[in-house]
């Protein structure tokens, strides 16, 4: 069966056949592909927040960095990193560091696999559309990238007085980031209300 | 509707991407974690627990194990025992030393010390202390007791016994010359059974005991002597700076020497020499070192013998 399709990237309107199965269609004029929803975004999804939460983990128990002053000899994990901080009667901080590095991150890697992975059930629609608006909800404090950064600058600045070496934690953690990034970017929310039949383009 | 079709154009079908491609990437995730935990796992060394009496110094997770210059090992909890008698100090080892764990091996913790006019473990004062290790080749064991300071090595050296009516500056360590050349040191000081005298422990090194006759004269070179005469005016003499703040021991032999000193053999130690004994310069000939022991410091042989 015919269809009429518009490209998104030329914009130019044009009728597509039905596509089989392992093949893609593409714009007439531009050559780009031509999608119904994002490009694999269910299997990319899935694949990259799966890799994100096998990092999460010794993202969070590994040492960040190893810092050598002047023979003192200094690790940190986030987590020791955020327990130094309450003992400090930082709660504010502390608590802002607990949920903008470790807890959004984790909530959002596992609900938007919890989505992709429920698609091929109709019931449990009301399910995924409530964890698609706790992730909206909890997106704007997903602050991994900014505390990346932070984690990086210090160990710039602190580089000039000690010895710095990037942990195990630090790599996992970019890991984290990046992968994180890629499976919000491949994320095509319009999947969630996607009849099954309705994906196949 | 229908008319309108032919008029646009129409979209190419192409090959699709290979998308279970992309489940190679939390596969090879699942691989570089794995290879973390096998890591720690596989290549760790074993993990040995050290009883210290005093692990001042120490900070968890953060102190070192290190021998000859290198780390070995890291500190990982210290917690006090059931009797409170002791601190269990956990220590990491990394694979390199896993050697370590055996009896026999005695492990210290390294601290700044002002001892002997000299100063030691000057670095931890910047470095925080650490333990280091001496190691043993008896079975393997994971529980240690640490030691309160550096293990004294057995060497082979001849003992004696040194009584002097006070102690003075002597402690132990202190210095024991012949000539003004070190041969020797004071190992401890005690008093005697009868409290009357001080027994001092000393040793001389095993190529300088010859120089030790049954008729020796030792005298304490420590301190400052005062001569004042009535032409000479006054005359401050002291050994060297080091025995004027530890204390040190001189000793001489006569020409007609007797025999060579036995082990624990005993001496009096004498306030201040005489100007005699200064001028006393037998020759005896000393013990040759060894080959074997001239060339302990030198490389060992990287080359492959072919
Ligand atoms: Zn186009």
């Amino acid at each position: 069966m015919e269809k009429i399709v518009a490209c998104q990237t030329c914009g130019l309107v044009q009728q597509a056949d039905d596509v089989p199965k392992g093949s893609v269609i593409k714009c007439a004029r531009c050559h780009f592909q031509i999608f119904h929803r994002r490009v694999d975004s269910r299997v990319r999804t899935m694949a990259f927040s799966l890799a994100a939460l096998i990092f999460y983990i010794p993202a969070n128990l590994y040492p960040i960095v190893t810092a050598e002053y002047q023979g003192h000899h200094i690790q940190t994990t986030i987590f020791q990193g955020i327990s130094s901080l309450f003992t400090l009667h930082q709660y504010f901080i502390g608590s802002l560091m607990f949920f903008t590095s470790m807890l959004t991150p984790g909530l959002k890697i596992i609900g938007l696999m919890f989505i992709t992975l429920t698609l091929d059930w109709p019931h449990w629609k009301k399910a995924r559309t409530w964890v698609f608006k706790i992730i909206r909800i909890i997106d704007p404090w997903n602050m991994l990238e900014v505390f990346l950064l932070a984690i990086c600058v210090s160990m710039v600045e602190l580089g000039e007085v000690a010895t710095v070496h990037p942990g195990r934690g630090v790599f996992s953690f970019a890991a984290v980031v990046v992968l994180t990034l890629l499976a919000t970017l491949s994320f095509d929310s319009r999947l969630l209300w996607d009849s099954p039949t309705e994906r196949k383009l | 509707m229908n008319e309108k079709l032919p008029l646009l154009p129409k979209a190419q079908v192409g090959k699709g991407h290979l998308n279970w491609l992309l489940w190679l990437i939390p596969i090879a995730a699942a691989f570089l974690c794995a290879w973390f935990v096998g890591e720690d796992i596989i290549f760790a060394g074993p993990t040995v627990t050290i009883y210290f009496e005093n692990a001042d110094g120490l900070q968890e997770h953060n102190s070192l194990l290190e021998y000859r210059g290198a780390t070995i090992g890291e500190v990982g909890i210290l917690k006090l025992t059931k009797d409170r008698q002791r601190v269990a100090v956990k220590v990491q080892l990394d694979a390199s030393a896993a050697n370590i764990a055996r009896q026999g091996s005695v492990f210290w913790i390294v601290r700044p010390e002002v001892k002997l006019g000299a100063l030691s473990g000057l670095q931890t004062i910047v470095s925080g202390n650490y333990i280091t290790v001496e190691p043993g080749n008896g079975e393997r064991t994971n529980q240690f007791i640490g030691a309160e300071t550096a293990p004294i090595k057995p060497v082979q050296a001849l003992d004696i016994r040194l009584l002097a009516p006070k102690l003075g500056s002597l402690q132990p360590l202190s210095p024991i010359f012949y000539r003004d050349i070190q041969v020797g040191e004071v190992l401890d000081c005690r008093l005697s059974d009868d409290a009357r005298e001080v027994v001092i422990h000393a040793r001389i090194r095993e190529e300088y005991a010859p120089l030790v006759r049954m008729n020796s004269k030792f005298w304490n070179a420590g301190g400052i002597n005062v001569h004042i005469g009535l032409f000479s005016g006054a005359n401050i003499s002291a050994e060297s700076a080091q025995t004027l703040i530890s204390g040190g021991i001189e000793f001489a032999t006569p020409a007609d020497f007797q025999n060579a000193a036995t082990n624990d053999a005993v001496f009096n130690l004498n306030e201040k020499s005489e100007d005699e004994w200064e001028k006393w310069s037998p020759a005896i000939p000393l013990h040759s070192v060894p080959e074997a022991m001239k060339n302990k410091s030198t490389l060992p042989n990287l080359k492959n013998p072919r």
